[in-house]
């Protein structure tokens, strides 16, 4: 450790930092551009110009007559920086009047005001007049950039963050400067845009309002957005993100700079793959359709039409019917209940449940203590685990062949979903080991189950047509889910629950991090966050708090035991694995 | 008396070009003589003579050798920088155009001073005679085992490739010429890592100058001695000093315009008069850039400046440069000159760093609105600032264009400010030609 | 609009062993292209891209800097003349040559004559200064111009 003082602060500083970090740890702002933690120093902007020097052993301060730049200035021991000297402020100001010189100043309409680091720049360091005289350099906007990226060339800044990501996060050089001097210019080569499936990044790196999102262009002013914490549930890489939101929509998604997860990045994927929380094809309410009731004395495959036999049930029906204004939970969980109980009191062997590794470790620790309260001997099981490919390493080579593992940047993994390591811990708890869906799905053939209980919540269609035959064959179907699709259809009882953007909860990635997701957005009224619901279904008294359920976990199983403490923003190592495989 | 040329000895002998004519007249003896030293023995001759680097910033070559680390495992390489591009310059281009093996000759020698692999010589496109002439002399040294395996039986090995530039000043820059050798724009990098440590393919580079190699020929030919002993020594310890015969370009308004070998410290006055044939048309110089326009301007009252490291900088200039004096006369409008120095520095800007990329083309801007006749007074202190504020002198930039940018805005303004004021004032407009796009 | 040559693409290979990267042999590829069709095409770019086992976006990168080579859009004349417009020929005549040479040619700086046998460019110092005004026509430099000798060259007859 050694001691850097930072106009009239002292700090220790460790020692792989420069100046631009130092001095934020220090609470004091060195304003930059071109410098980003995860890409080469350029030092090109000159935005980071300080006064450097040292303190010598005698107490008395030496400084370098020349400015430096802090972003390549490793902070040594007894270096002196200052920060906010006439001779700083003067360089600041002056290099903000020359960014300005050539641009457009149309913030009225452009995407990055708010959150453009010219304007709090120019607000914080530079001067209020320009002294340009002269016609500006007029410039083309390009559309062509990218799929999902345009850019408003006049408002470059030419930090080249992009052009640095493209050739050494993604590897896939999309990005170029041509021309020479004051007329250069990011652009592509004709033909070949930027579309990696990291390029949605290169948004986020632009300071200024230069490259845009297509998704979000003119979408929203930024002030009115709302954000919170929460975590891609793209992939098992699990994704740190910010979910920006006004009044219960959606608007974009960004990455949440997070090293013990992912970093600083996220993928087109997972970025852009948040339309289905808006989907027409939502489950909007919870639905009891055709109710079948296995009774003491029949075989499996009698079915009573609900208008037939009065049992608890079908009343159930009728009074939700009757009841369309007022909240049906309340009766559809009862229903759900009495349902569950029916096959079970002709067999615990009958009833099966289905974890999805979509689920809130909370969640599914709530619904497997819940069943196995009801009855030790029903079979607890994990639903598909969605696999598609291999993992995606990047930076590529000019082939487009993945690196070296030692030299790997950014993962897009295979599995495509948040929580497999934190479900399959709660179904080793309860269940003593992990009966994959593949093997439940069999048993549908072999044994006497009759009712079944699956929790869904996965974006895409994730059942194929000879599983849903066998399904159809259940006489109790509960399906939890948050779309419409064949098999919310031929469910007994639908329970419509939601999104990840409208519920809260924890997720475990690849690496045995396990972060929280924060809830966002409320869903639509009859659609229950599955945190809830579960609560309610297992008639636990209160109300449905993650954290309370956590402290819960941490007590009951040892592989939790971290939950005890506070999770925290980054998250917490639960358990270490070896990539993928589960502890 | 007059001066005997060294570095020019050859000049307009016929086929002075060939190794034969080069061997004829003592050539290849200085290479012999390194090779009976050990390298060290080499770069301490250097060191000794005083040579300081002739590319313009005048740094100590044997020195900069010295910052090569020790015991490296690996590739060293030896970039030559032909890239001559400063304005007012042609030394390196008559050079190697009519002695290249004098030049060739001290490559090799640097090469095996500094125990280089393998030399790339960087020459600007244009010099295409130069080109010619640089490859069959390479030709006849590979044929005659003074490139290859085994030089001379000395056991020391060379390759040296040429690399032909694409028209652009920034070239000559050091790092941006590594850039530019490596493939790619050439902006200038950071430094550290300086490229002793970290140059060419990330290896430990030296980059010397083409008139810098013939005078290590001749110091390893004639001894460091000789070399110390044209010059001017220096008055104080902290300036390593002027030595060595130097090529001076003179162009611009005088009878005889061209190049003349002296020992460094001629006077601009006595070079003028008696090595130019003196200011032409019977006029008088108003200014004179002292080396290449990135160092300035000297006014007529300080034509007795002399032309080594030193005198320059006593009258405001950058430095000695390139020692390459164009003579402007009394009828020439300072304006015209500034907006024509201007516009070359944000044409030639590379555009990595902003205070240069915007600062040069914004300076270039103001020259041609005031010779468009619509000039301000206030102009004069916004193109002050900004040559005040780009440079890598005040830390501003990465590299030393903007300084040269700044340097003669800063000399013409401070020097001819009444001729400024009076064009802006009395709203002339300029009559020499514009050229449509020109930017 | 074609790449390169075979001819051309072995002279490129050539040069691969000189360098210790692929990625030197950028410049002098991009030489040799354009040697061979007065311009650097597109395909050509590709062609590179795919010897130097680099992205045809870096090769437009390096290419685009140097405002020496020419896309397909506009190529080079029979003669590619560069007028010096830099200190020490402007003092002697420099400009008043370009702007003469480009008035009896027709063109403006950067164009071809209609009848293809020229391109009239802008150039900074040279280095013959001592021969100001001067030119270089292709890769030749030719000292103390006046417009009538350009003219001359730019047509041909010189």
């Amino acid at each position: 450790m050694s001691t850097v003082f930072i106009n009239d602060i002292e700090i220790e500083v460790g020692p792989k930092e420069n100046l631009v970090q130092a001095a934020e740890r220090a609470g004091v702002e060195i304003p930059h551009y071109c410098w980003h933690h995860d890409l080469s120093v350029v030092a090109s902007c000159r935005m980071c110009l300080v006064e450097v020097g040292e303190k010598k052993p005698d107490g008395t301060i030496s400084m370098i007559s020349k400015l430096v730049p802090a972003c390549q200035t490793p902070a040594k021991p007894n270096t002196v920086v200052l920060t906010n000297s006439e001779k700083v402020k003067k360089a600041q100001a002056q290099t903000l009047e020359f960014l300005l010189l050539n641009h457009p100043l149309d913030c009225s309409i452009c995407d990055q005001a708010g959150e453009c680091y010219l304007q709090d720049y120019t607000y914080k360091f530079g001067n209020a007049q320009s002294r340009l005289n002269e016609p500006k350099v007029q410039r083309v906007d390009k559309y062509h950039i990218g799929e999902q990226i345009a850019l408003f060339t006049d408002r470059c800044v030419m930090c080249t963050r992009c052009v640095r990501f493209t050739r050494e996060i993604s590897g896939t050089s999309e990005l170029l400067v041509t021309n020479r001097g004051s007329v250069e210019e990011i652009d592509i080569f004709p033909g070949e845009p930027c579309n990696n499936k990291l390029a949605g990044n290169v948004v986020d790196l632009c300071p200024v309002g230069a490259l845009c999102s297509k998704d979000f262009l003119y979408k929203k002013r930024v002030w009115w957005l709302k954000t919170q914490n929460s975590v891609c549930q793209g992939c098992s890489t699990g994704c740190s993100i910010h979910v920006d939101q006004e009044e219960n929509r959606l608007y974009r998604l960004r990455p949440r700079e997070n090293e013990l997860a992912q970093g600083s990045f996220m993928c087109d994927d997972g970025r852009f793959g948040w339309k289905y929380v808006e989907s027409e094809s939502r489950l909007f309410g919870p639905r009891v359709g055709k109710l079948q009731v296995a009774s003491q004395h029949h075989a499996v495959g009698n079915s009573n039409h609900a208008n037939g036999n009065g049992t608890a049930v079908s009343h159930a029906q009728v009074a939700l019917n009757e009841l369309a204004t007022v909240d049906p939970w309340p009766t559809v969980l009862n229903a759900t209940r009495q349902a569950i109980k029916s096959v079970v009191d002709s067999g615990a062997d009958r009833f099966a449940v289905v974890l999805s590794p979509m689920m809130f470790c909370e969640e599914a620790f709530m619904l497997a203590k819940y069943i196995k309260s009801i009855n030790k001997k029903i079979t607890l099981a994990l639903g598909p685990v969605p696999v598609v490919g291999e993992d995606d390493l990047y930076p590529k080579d000019y082939k487009g062949e993945p690196p070296a593992a030692d030299k790997v940047k950014f993962t897009i993994r295979a599995e495509k979903c948040p929580n497999r390591l934190g479900v399959e811990a709660v179904l080793k708890h309860f269940q003593g080991e992990v009966i994959g869906f593949e093997t439940i799905a069999e048993r549908l053939n072999t044994t006497k189950i009759d009712g079944m209980y699956l929790v869904g919540g996965y974006p895409d269609a994730w059942l194929d047509a000879s599983v849903l035959g066998k399904l159809d064959g259940l006489s109790t179907l509960i399906v939890q889910d948050f779309m419409n699709s064949p098999l919310t259809d031929m469910a007994t009882i639908a329970l419509a629950s939601a999104t990840f953007a409208e519920r809260q909860g924890t997720v475990v990635n690849h690496s045995g991090l396990a972060q929280e997701v924060q809830q966002s957005i409320r869903g639509s009224t009859d659609v229950r966050p599955d945190g809830r619901l579960l609560f309610e279904l297992s008639q636990r008294q209160g109300m449905y708090k993650a954290a309370s359920i956590r402290t819960e976990m941490a007590k009951e199983i040892p592989a939790f035991g971290a939950f005890a403490g506070e999770i925290g923003e980054l998250g917490i190592q639960l358990f270490t694995t070896v990539e993928g495989k589960s502890a | 008396m007059s001066f005997e040329p060294v570095l020019l000895r050859r000049w307009g002998k016929p086929n002075s070009q060939s190794l034969e004519t080069y061997r004829a007249d003592g050539g290849y003896a200085a290479l012999k003589k390194a090779f009976a030293m050990e390298p060290p023995k080499v770069v301490e001759a250097v060191q000794k003579s005083g040579l300081r680097g002739r590319g313009g910033a005048g740094f100590s070559t044997g020195l900069k050798w010295t910052f090569l680390p020790k015991d490296v495992q690996g590739p060293i390489y030896l970039c030559i920088n032909g890239d001559e591009s400063e304005p007012g310059t042609f030394n390196n281009r008559v050079l190697l155009e009519e002695d290249p093996h004098q030049v060739l000759e001290g490559i090799v020698i640097s090469g095996y001073a500094t125990k280089s692999t393998t030399a790339y010589l960087y020459l600007r496109y244009e010099y295409g005679d130069c080109y010619r002439a640089c490859e069959k002399a390479i030709q006849e040294m590979y044929a005659n085992n003074l490139l290859g395996k085994n030089i001379l039986g000395s056991g020391y090995s060379l390759d040296i490739y040429l690399h032909r530039g694409a028209c652009a000043y920034i070239c000559g820059e050091e790092t941006g010429l590594i850039e530019s050798l490596e493939g790619k724009r050439a902006w200038p990098r950071i430094k550290p890592p300086f490229p002793a440590i970290e140059g060419a393919f990330r290896r430990p580079t030296v980059v010397n100058n083409i008139e810098t190699m013939a005078c290590v020929t001749q110091i390893l030919d004639r001894g460091p001695e000789w070399f110390q002993s044209l010059g001017i020594p220096s008055e104080n310890p902290k300036d390593p000093g002027s030595y060595g015969p130097k090529l001076y370009c003179i162009s611009g308004h005088v009878n005889k315009p061209g190049l003349v070998e002296l020992p460094l410290g001629i006077t601009a006055r006595e070079l003028i008069d008696k090595h130019a044939g003196g200011v032409w048309k019977g006029r008088k110089a108003k200014a004179v850039v002292p080396g290449g326009i990135s160092m300035g301007f000297l006014s007529a009252d300080e034509l007795d400046t002399k032309l080594d490291f030193a005198g320059p900088g006593k009258a405001g200039c950058l430095g000695l440069g390139t020692a390459a004096v164009i003579v402007i006369d009394d009828q020439t409008s300072m304006v015209d000159v500034l907006y024509n120095t201007c516009r070359f520095f944000a044409h030639e800007s590379c555009g990595q760093c902003t205070p240069c990329r915007e600062g040069t083309a914004w300076s270039a801007k103001i020259l041609s609105r005031i010779r468009a006749g619509q000039g301000t007074l206030k102009d004069l202190d916004t193109l002050t600032d900004i040559s005040n504020s780009i440079g890598i002198m005040p830390g501003t930039t990465i590299c030393g264009l903007a300084d040269g940018a700044a340097w003669p805005i800063k000399n013409a303004l401070k020097k001819f400010r009444p001729e400024f004021e009076e064009y802006i004032t009395s709203g002339r407009r300029s009559q020499s030609f514009e050229v449509a796009g020109a930017h | 609009m074609s790449g390169l040559t075979e001819v051309a693409k072995q002279k490129i290979r050539d040069l691969l062993p000189c360098y210790p990267s692929k990625q030197a042999v950028t410049l002098p590829a991009l030489h040799i292209a354009q040697e061979e069709a007065r311009c650097v095409t597109r395909e050509a770019v590709r062609e590179i891209a795919e010897i130097l086992e680099l992205s045809p976006a870096q090769i437009h990168d390096t290419l685009s800097f140097y405002g020496f080579f020419k896309d397909e859009k506009h190529p080079l004349g029979d003669n590619r003349i560069w007028v010096c417009r830099s200190l020490a020929c402007m003092l002697r005549g420099g400009d008043e040559l370009l702007a003469e040479v480009c008035d009896r040619l027709h063109v403006s700086p950067g164009q071809t004559t209609k009848d293809g046998k020229a391109t009239i460019e802008l150039a900074e110092c040279l280095g013959a200064c001592d021969g100001a005004p001067c030119i270089l026509v292709n890769d030749k430099l030719q000292l103390r111009m006046t417009a009538d000798a350009v003219v001359s060259l730019a047509e041909g007859r010189a």
